[in-house]
């Protein structure tokens, strides 16, 4: 049952990858994001219940504050397209280059 | 009314078989590639939520209620309503007259896309095979006694082992707020 749920964990993490790497809207690639660490979190609770002491609860502890940190990411982040999208007066990420080197 | 919830609490909930976890899983999965697959910023963000709630009911039918519901509230209830707000305030002028409503490369970025595939093709393959293929694989058991998750133990732990990474967060969230906030802000300068 640990390997169905890293295996699932891991299609979502592909699934998050396949649009932060393809996908050229900035906001697609947020949501790529958001989808990866939903896999890492999801993760952190199926080692939780399979671990040898669930009581110190640690995964659990650990699923929680990456949730917290993944919505203060996803607000900073959207907040910035926004920023980029008044500029530029695009979202896509190929043209967002005047901090390139 | 207080009688009916009695009655539903009392219900064998922890007699359900163990595969029923599955269902939420593969909605959650579908979810996901749709909210990858579609051309309309829209329906990514809906399919987006309706992964973001099948995530949450698959935490709480691994026995993690409390996780689940705060997967509920902070991504159903509030990273689901900024992304939709953000696409609102984002018009592209991408939409085209083509009624295909799934992605679709021109050949320009085809190459990116190959790639793109190619590396997720990749990292999907590899973490299956560390998954099932190695020497630990299958050897782990669940725990006699199944794992359970209550909240006044959370608000110990929080307050005790994690009292420090608690502040350090508060002081984040309120950082990211402000910074959001100025970000997001006309400038009035230019």
């Amino acid at each position: 049952m640990l390997q169905i749920l890293l295996a699932i964990s891991a299609v979502l993490f592909c699934f998050g990858l396949l649009a932060t790497l393809t996908r050229r809207n900035a906001i697609l690639v947020l949501i790529g994001i958001e989808l990866m660490l939903g896999a890492g979190n999801l993760n952190f609770i199926a080692f939780w219940k399979f671990s040898a002491n669930p009581e110190a609860l640690t995964g659990v502890m650990f699923a929680i504050f990456s949730i917290a940190i993944a919505a203060a990411e996803a607000a900073v982040g959207l907040a910035i397209v926004i920023q980029v999208h008044r500029r530029l007066h695009s979202v896509d990420v190929n043209q967002a280059t005047q901090l390139k080197g | 009314m207080h009688d009916l919830l009695q009655r539903f609490l009392s219900l064998p909930w922890d007699q359900l078989p163990q595969w029923l976890f599955l269902i939420p899983a593969g909605i959650m999965l579908l979810a996901a590639a749709g909210a990858v697959v579609f051309r309309n910023l829209i329906h990514c963000a809906l399919w987006l939520v309706l992964s973001f709630a099948a995530l949450g009911v698959l935490y709480m039918a691994l026995g993690a209620e409390f996780v689940g519901f705060v997967q509920l509230l902070v991504y159903v209830g509030a990273v689901s309503m900024l992304v939709i707000f953000a696409i609102l305030l984002t018009p592209s002028d991408e939409v085209s007259a083509s009624n295909n409503p799934l992605v679709h490369f021109k050949l320009s970025s085809a190459v990116n896309a190959v790639i793109g595939v190619a590396v997720t093709g990749l990292v999907l393959v590899g973490l299956l095979a560390a998954i099932f293929f190695s020497p630990r694989a299958g050897g782990v058991t669940l725990p006699a006694v199944a794992p359970t998750l209550p909240v006044a133990k959370i608000g110990e732990n929080l307050l005790s082992h994690t009292l420090l990474p608690l502040q350090a967060v508060a002081v984040l969230l309120t950082a990211a707020m402000i910074g959001a906030a100025l970000l997001a802000k006309e400038d009035k300068r230019s």
